[in-house]
């Protein structure tokens, strides 16, 4: 290093003070970067304890309206906005519903593309009532619910103009009383153009329309439980006072997607904190898989008296490729992500003003590596980025979902490194190294992931082939006991020892 | 004094019990063949019996975490729970014609908690090599150990009391009633202490505050 900087006395000095700021720098960085994040980074684990891990994603930036340009003016503040939506050619659609727009913007969120505030309906130029939802089927055509105008608006892809194609209003079927009125809040549209829309005030389900917008059933719905005491009370209670009692009705959904094979992923808000996400198949069952737990509603440690306090309130849920998907809680703003078996894998995210946490969470989005989370309040969106941590967790899961679990355990591994309390890692390791036959290290990472179920598994075939081993040995040992036993009793027998003994008692 | 409490005769004298509920339960009471400080002391064994068991016994059949068993918590519970169905009994046994005096009940209570002793260890021991699907086996050591138990229980006090089988359960409830009294007034007294102390600590500072 002298050499290098040249010779004499005072460069020697000066290299060492350089190397010492290259120390001091690289220090202070890495700190940085594990402690900035303005929310708590937890899990839980297998007895439901609250585990610290590291942050999955740390806040990235946020995007307002202020900053944004369209014509070379800027766009203004979103005002209230209320979905947010990813197309396929990688463009953000914001229901900007305050404004009675919707925005496009490119993937970095830096510029406008569009801004649709009008369309042609039959004829007439007609400005949106308040867009509350956006979806993009596969041929690119924007589906825009909008309640007060109470129809759901399809228009063409953007190089065809943004051409009106149709729309979805006042649908018609005897299952509606006659007082119905159609007021779309959320809409999602799979592979075949079916039409899935959560309205306003329908407890029945998710709406179900065909491609050319003809209402067919209503999908999905949300089951109603009374507690015991409950039904007591109403078994106690007179026609009359039953009445006048509260009524129990299912909630309504609060947030759609779908994945690539239509199965429709939906959102409520469950007080009873077990499950606030459905999977929906094709006729309208729930498919959804949970965990261990059986808890797929947030916040499983959520109690006391304060605000901040009660069931997680899950507002939306994104599904983000390979049976991932994340929903959004907007009683404390926290970002839980599952994946295809019901395991919590990360949490973050929270309520506050810093970036990177919101006020009014309604709308969640993903996008490669970035989750994007809408705030209504702010007319915001919050940009997360994936730490080395989340994106070790996203590919081992997705590994793992094609079925790759050899491949996984490298990941696994390294996750574990960051993080040794991760129970589902534990796990991973340990039925692969079942699969390779190693019992005794599968014995010990499924013993470490609290799996019974694999661990008993990986025990059994330890015994059995500990078993194998040594029954010689095991028998021998019996035997010489058994033959031990006998004489002994004999000798003592002889004595009259045993006599003796019997006649204390 | 030991010799007197821990002979050969009486250290062995529990496990005769196991097998001859009747007859030895009877001796017990008529001709002295129990030890209170033995039954205490099986007691004490049985507490840490119960810790083990929560804290080694294998994963598969185990719900419990290690990390929040206190074998001296448990001891004192365990000690205190012993005392407080003891007092009990012999609260109400003293009003109708028991004819148990306390340290019979003390040493029949004791004395009953040997098989679980057992099924706790052999238990835990057992369940280090039990899969998932054999936990019925475990189940089977602690059900046959909490039966033995009860049933020596019923029997001890049936027996030293020399009650039928019908005033026993029906002293038994009432036992539970009694200790449920107990422990209300325990309740009681101890906050009644507690606000007196209070009471006497705020005259104290009004008037460490006055000079």
């Amino acid at each position: 290093m002298r050499h290098r900087l040249g010779p004499g006395k005072p460069n020697k000095i000066r290299s060492l003070i350089l190397i010492a700021a290259c120390f001091l720098i690289a220090a202070e960085t890495t700190v940085a970067v594990a402690d900035s994040v303005p929310y708590d980074t937890y899990n839980y684990d297998y007895r439901e304890n609250i585990v610290p891990t590291p942050a999955a994603y740390v806040p990235l930036r946020s995007v307002s309206g202020v900053s944004l340009l369209w014509n070379d003016e800027s766009i203004g503040a979103f005002q209230s906005p209320e979905d947010l939506c990813v197309s396929a050619d990688n463009k953000v659609y914001l229901a900007d519903t305050g404004n009675k727009r919707v925005v496009v913007l490119n993937l970095a969120m830096t510029e406008v593309l569009e801004v649709i505030d009008s369309y042609d309906y039959n004829g007439t130029k007609t400005e949106f009532g308040s867009v509350t939802g956006l979806a993009i089927s596969n041929s690119n055509q924007l589906y825009i619910a909008d309640k007060t105008a109470k129809r759901v608006i399809v228009l063409e892809s953007a190089d065809k103009d943004r051409k009106y194609v149709k729309c979805i209003e006042n649908p018609q079927s005897e299952l509606f009383s006659e007082d119905f009125s159609f007021t779309p809040t959320k809409v999602t549209v799979d592979y075949a153009d079916r039409v899935y829309v959560i309205a306003q005030g329908k407890t029945e389900g998710i709406m179900a329309f065909d491609e050319n917008g003809e209402f067919t059933s209503f999908f999905g719905t949300i089951g109603v439980s009374l507690s015991p005491w409950q039904k007591f009370w109403r078994r106690l209670a007179t026609k009359e006072q039953r009445a006048k009692q509260q009524m129990f009705i299912a909630t309504e959904y609060t947030g759609v997607d779908i994945d690539e094979a239509g199965f429709v992923y939906a959102t409520y808000i469950d007080e009873n904190a077990k499950r606030s996400v459905q999977r929906l198949n094709p006729k309208g069952m729930d498919v959804i898989v949970a965990g261990e737990n059986g808890n797929l509603s947030g916040d499983l440690d959520y109690f006391g008296t304060s605000d901040y306090s009660g069931p997680s309130m899950i507002r939306d849920v994104v599904y983000r490729g390979k049976g991932l998907y994340s929903v959004i809680d907007s009683k404390r703003g926290r970002i839980f992500t599952y994946d295809a078996e019901g395991n919590l894998l990360y949490i973050f995210g929270g309520l506050g003003s810093q970036a990177g946490t919101f006020y009014t969470p309604v709308a969640i989005e993903a996008i490669g590596n970035m989750i994007l989370v809408l705030d209504k309040n702010r007319g915001e969106i919050q940009v997360f980025t994936e730490t080395e941590y989340g994106q070790l967790i996203n590919q081992a899961v997705a590994l793992r979902y094609d079925g790759d679990e050899t491949q996984a355990v490298d990941k696994w591994m390294q996750v574990l490194k960051k993080d040794e309390n991760f129970e589902l890692a534990a796990v991973g390791i340990g039925k692969a190294y079942l699969t390779a036959g190693d019992n005794e290290k599968a014995m010990h990472y499924l013993r470490l992931g609290n799996s019974r179920l694999y661990y008993s598994i990986a025990f059994k075939r330890y015994r059995n082939a500990f078993l194998k081993q040594h029954l010689g040995q095991i028998l021998t040992v019996a035997i010489i006991l058994v033959v031990l036993y006998a004489v002994i009793m004999k000798i003592l027998s002889k004595k009259n020892l045993i006599r003796k003994q019997e006649e204390v008692w | 004094m030991l010799k007197k409490y821990f002979s050969k005769e009486k250290l062995l004298y529990p496990f005769h019990v196991l097998t001859h509920p009747v007859d030895g339960f009877y001796e017990i009471r008529h001709r002295g063949m129990g030890s209170v400080p033995l039954a205490i002391l099986i007691m004490i064994v049985f507490s840490f019996c119960f810790s083990m068991n929560r804290m080694m016994a294998s994963f598969v059949v185990n719900d419990v975490d290690p990390r929040s068993v206190n074998s001296v918590t448990e001891l004192g519970a365990v000690m205190l729970l012993y005392f407080l169905i003891c007092v009990g009994n012999w609260s109400i046994t003293c009003l109708m014609n028991g004819e148990g005096r306390f340290k019979d009940i003390l040493t029949a209570v004791g004395y009953s908690f040997l098989p679980m002793i057992f099924a706790f260890v052999i238990g835990t021991v057992f369940s280090q090599i039990v899969a998932n699907d054999e936990t019925a086996f475990y189940r089977i050591i602690i059900g046959i150990g909490v039966i033995w138990t009860g049933a020596l229980l019923l029997v001890g006090i049936m027996t030293i009391h020399n009650y039928t089988l019908g005033k026993t359960l029906v002293t038994l409830v009432l036992s539970f009633f009694s200790i449920c009294l107990i422990i209300f007034i325990g309740i009681v007294f101890f906050d009644l202490i507690d606000q007196v102390f209070g009471f006497v600590k705020s005259v104290y500072t009004e008037l460490l505050f006055r000079t």
